[in-house]
């Protein structure tokens, strides 16, 4: 069931991948000390997929996409659970949801 | 995630299971027979898959006059999947709006 958000931010995707892909630059933003970031995928600077695995929850796969925008940069993230290839469900909860 | 959600992603993995959910989303009430015209699959792999979605608290025989059995989604039995949803992307929201500020501030 994946989670999709995006978000425009007036940088470049260099500056946003470094935000991104270094530790140093995640401790800005990234206030999650109970789940520990695996990268898997590494495609600078356009492509990010890292594992979260917390002690208490089932591991999740995130993916960063990052592309130009007229006003600098987008950055479109999707969460997932591995055993579950969810976009169907998703159209199924929209109803639930709603 | 609370625990109970496993054996419904679980059961939700599946592609048919999926589609005897969203049936019964739209329809409500429903039938073994009435899944078998709408699927290409057999009465007994309907069954086996009712079976699945019973076992992971999804579906329950509804009370229904005569002989025939109907199923349905259990009350709530899809909340704690939906609530999953909506708990991480408010968190992504609030992670991505923090993203935003760092790089801006810095660019």
């Amino acid at each position: 069931m994946p989670v999709r958000r995006e978000v425009d931010i007036e940088a470049s995707p260099e500056e946003v991948w470094e935000a991104l892909v270094t530790e140093q630059g995640r401790e800005r933003w990234l206030d999650e000390p109970q789940r520990d970031v695996h990268v898997e995928v590494v495609e600078s600077p356009h492509r990010l997929v890292w594992w979260w695995v917390g002690e208490d929850e089932p591991a999740t796969r995130v993916e960063f996409l990052v592309v130009a925008s007229p006003c600098g940069t987008r950055v479109v993230v999707t969460e997932s659970e591995p055993a579950f290839p969810l976009a169907a469900l998703s159209m199924s909860l929209a109803g639930v949801r709603a | 995630m609370s625990d109970d959600l496993g054996p419904v992603f679980a059961a939700l993995a599946d592609p048919t299971r999926r589609r005897m959910v969203q049936a019964l989303l739209r329809d409500g009430t429903t039938t073994v027979p009435a899944l078998t015209s709408a699927l290409p699959i057999t009465r007994q792999a309907v069954a086996k898959h009712l079976a699945a979605l019973d076992h992971a608290g999804l579906v329950e025989r509804s009370p229904a006059p005569g002989r025939e059995v109907r199923y349905r989604l259990r009350d709530g039995a899809l909340h704690p999947a939906s609530a999953w949803l909506v708990e991480t992307e408010a968190a992504w929201d609030g992670r991505l709006a923090r993203l935003k500020e760092a790089v801006e501030r810095e660019a």
